[in-house]
């Protein structure tokens, strides 16, 4: 066939058989060429077989190797870690895996040691090795590192460390500082082609490092900042000049009840057309309301956007966490806003609490309004405990065992109720799965429903509490446009304080739970946990740990029900005399809460 | 007792029965949501030859999470998770400490400070016909 490829011609594409013509004499060229190539090479190694005498078969040393190469380099001014882990690799690794990590080959071996190139029957490392000596087995490979195919057995970067620290180098295993031995890691992920660039290795990120193909650049520059304060911007800037023409077609009178003529929007739908202007002061709501609902908007997308690379098993959880922060681009972004959006969420909640308490504003036809944002911080809570625990890393191992075994303290059913929540006897992977579903699906649909229900309430109840419109100081009203406007000012400034806060100060994550190992575990619970915690530390667990907590948010919710109701013409003010019993009684258990958690910070284990 | 209108009966029924149905949905939930997907943690361990524990030793099982001591006694197995909330209690200075609410027990497992009141659970071994060493979990 290769002999008579004209034979063909009638049946191909005149082009295709001139192609095959010159691709087959270029395939003879090469083969004449290599051949001749290996002949002169078997030639030369045969005859200096001869001259030297010995019996061995091995090529001869390379007169061309470059002694420059046994040199250590200089690290450079500002070394990064795999520049450091050359350094070591020069003093402890070269010997055996090569300049260039290619393994113990014979141009190394050869051109390196000279005489003693033999390690098998030289004095280093044959029978009469010296004291600094090492035998080496005759079984053993040296492998190459840096290679395409090296390194098979290792997936990511912490399987390598592990095996390095543990035994390497091989004539004194364990000698490694682990400093060292992530340094070397870091270099041989280099010299494998796949450090990303500007990684620092470490516990908490190897996992989520393969060792055989590069990922994507982390993103360790100032692109979010850009990318958030452009979007706020633009929002802003769309939000305005649909207002301003909207204005010029319409300005509202001053005092309207009846709102603007146009039709609503879905957006401008969710409000009453006007709300007293008294009440819809900053000072007098805070914004928190509003505030909360924006960073459940947050929470909610940045949640699903965490949701394509979350993986939800023991072994990948941290480690799919940390592909997100150190990997995915915006990915740190996106889950550090997540994170401060449910901390700030916590806080923002319980000032929204204390506005309606220090205003009055829970009694009468609001008590079930007051019984539904209750439950709403509860359900919050709830949502903050199990978005913690899916992190599934050393930090909240025992937040995770003392707080699930809360439940089996409950006495008679406690087992039961621990088996429905976990999935299983003890925090495995069913419990991972189980705290995935809880957290992801039904607390957070269920906190969506309430939300809604929440605000229908407040209009149902008659908007904004305010005193009866005869008793009022001023009767002036603002419109709804006007009240969306301070809501984009409102979501404006959160998004702001929200970026600050993703951008300087990074969720936690630390190294993923590992077997029987613990780690620098934090024995801390969650911040809003840590007055149960120091509770926790003086007695029984079922009841400062499971009754006292339910029994507070219980005692809040029945305030209203227990005192008597705000007197009309008291509402829509701060601190209304008629409802100082009950300001009192929330000051108290606000101060011992706050004072407990302050004990838990100053006096850890 | 009041008469019934047939108004009041007729709603009383579809109240009870839809309740009652609700009741029977809210059960099949439970039982469907009480599944144990992983196998209950072994009951007993098998900690290896004799040999490796020589009279006066002490050695951290910490995959259990358990110690065994062998002393002139014989020898004395105790769990090292913690009787008051589950923490893996530490061994620090002759005692052992649990990181989460700072209970402390002494080097026989007993409590000598709160808020833990229970010792530290006490394993059984066992030496099995060939030598090897038998912890049993309960």
């Amino acid at each position: 066939m290769r002999t008579n490829p004209s034979s063909r011609k009638d049946k191909c594409h005149p082009r295709a058989a001139q192609f095959a013509r010159i691709f087959l004499f270029a395939l003879g060229v090469l083969l004449f060429i290599s051949a001749n190539l290996l002949l002169t090479e078997t030639v030369k190694a045969s005859q200096n077989q001869q001259a030297n005498g010995t019996p061995t078969p091995m090529p001869s040393p390379t007169p061309t190797f470059d002694m420059s190469r046994l040199t250590r380099p200089e690290l450079p001014e500002v070394p990064s870690q795999a520049d450091q882990g050359l350094q070591t690799f020069f003093g402890v690794c070269i010997a055996c895996h090569g300049d260039r990590g290619q393994g113990l080959t014979d141009e190394w071996r050869l051109g390196a040691y000279g005489e003693d190139s033999d390690c098998w029957q030289s004095g280093c490392h044959g029978k009469d090795h010296p004291p600094q000596g090492f035998e080496i087995p005759k079984t053993l490979t040296f492998p190459a590192l840096g290679t395409a195919s090296s390194l098979g057995r290792f997936e990511n970067a912490q399987q390598l460390y592990d095996y390095v620290v543990v035994m390497m180098p091989w004539w004194k295993p364990r000698s490694l500082t682990p400093e060292q031995a992530w340094q070397i890691t870091a270099y041989i992920l280099k010299l494998k082609g796949s450090l990303p660039d500007g990684l620092v290795l470490s516990e908490t990120n190897a996992s989520a490092v393969p060792v055989h193909r590069l990922i994507s650049t982390p993103q360790n520059n100032n692109t979010p900042i850009f990318f958030f304060i452009g979007m706020l911007v633009l929002t802003v800037l769309g939000l305005i000049t649909r207002d301003f023409f909207a204005r010029r077609e319409n300005a509202p009178p001053p005092n309207l009840i009846a709102g603007p003529v146009i039709r609503p929007s879905f957006v401008s739908h969710l409000h009453p057309p006007t709300i007293p202007a008294m009440q819809s002061r900053w000072r007098y709501t805070l914004g928190a309301g509003g505030m909360a609902v924006f960073l459940s908007l947050v929470l909610l997308i940045t949640g699903l956007l965490e949701m394509f690379y979350y993986i939800p098993t023991p072994e990948k959880a941290a480690i799919s966490v940390e592909t997100i922060v150190s990997f995915v681009p915006l990915g740190a972004l996106v889950r550090n806003l997540h994170y401060w959006s449910a901390q700030l969420l916590v806080i923002v909640a319980l000032i929204h609490l204390a506005r309606v308490i220090f205003t009055g504003a829970y009694s009468a036809q609001r008590k079930f309004n007051f019984l539904l944002g209750l439950g709403l911080f509860v359900l919050v809570i709830l949502l903050d405990f199990t978005g913690y625990v899916l992190r599934w890393d050393e930090g909240v191992r025992w937040a995770l065992t003392a707080g699930t075994n809360l439940l089996k303290s409950i006495p008679f059913v406690g087992n039961a109720v621990y088996i429905f929540v976990l999935g299983g006897r003890d925090a495995g992977p069913a419990a991972l799965l189980r705290f995935y579903s809880w957290h992801i699906y039904v607390l957070s649909l269920v906190c969506g429903f309430v939300i809604v229900w929440h605000l229908f309430r407040v209009r149902r109840d008659g908007g904004i509490a305010a005193a009866p419109v005869t008793e009022r100081e001023t009767t002036t009203r603002i419109t709804r446009t006007d009240l969306l406007k301070r809501e984009v000012l409102g979501m404006f400034v959160g998004g702001i304080v929200l970026l600050i806060l993703a951008v300087l100060m990074p969720a936690p994550i630390s190294s993923p739970i590992r077997g029987g190992t613990i780690l620098d575990a934090d024995s801390s619970a969650p911040w809003f946990f840590l007055w149960v915690q120091q509770l926790l530390k003086s007695g029984d667990p079922f009841l400062l740990g499971v009754l006292l907590p339910l029994a507070v948010i219980i005692f809040i919710g029945a305030l209203p029900y227990l005192f008597k109701d705000v007197k009309q013409n008291e509402l829509g003010r701060w601190f209304p005399r008629s409802g100082s019993i009950v300001q009192l009684l929330f000051i108290i258990i606000a101060v011992i809460i706050m004072a407990l958690t302050v004990l838990s910070i100053v006096n850890p284990l | 007792m009041k008469k019934l209108s047939r108004r009041e009966f007729l709603k009383l029924a579809t109240n009870s029965l839809l309740g009652l149905s609700g009741t029977f949905a809210l059960g099949g939930l439970i039982r469907f949501l009480s599944y144990e997907m992983e196998p209950a943690p072994p009951s007993e361990y098998d900690l290896g030859s004799e040999v490796d524990y020589p009279p006066g030793s002490r050695t951290l099982l910490m995959h259990i999470p358990a110690v065994l001591i062998h002393s002139n006694e014989g020898y004395l197995a105790f769990s090292l998770v913690c009787t008051h909330l589950g923490c893996t209690v530490e061994h620090k200075d002759r005692e052992y400490e649990c990181p989460c609410h700072g209970s402390k027990y002494d080097e026989k497992g007993y409590v000598t400070r709160g808020p833990s009141n229970t010792p530290l659970k006490r394993l059984r071994v066992e030496v099995n016909e060939v030598g090897s060493i038998i912890l049993h979990m309960v």
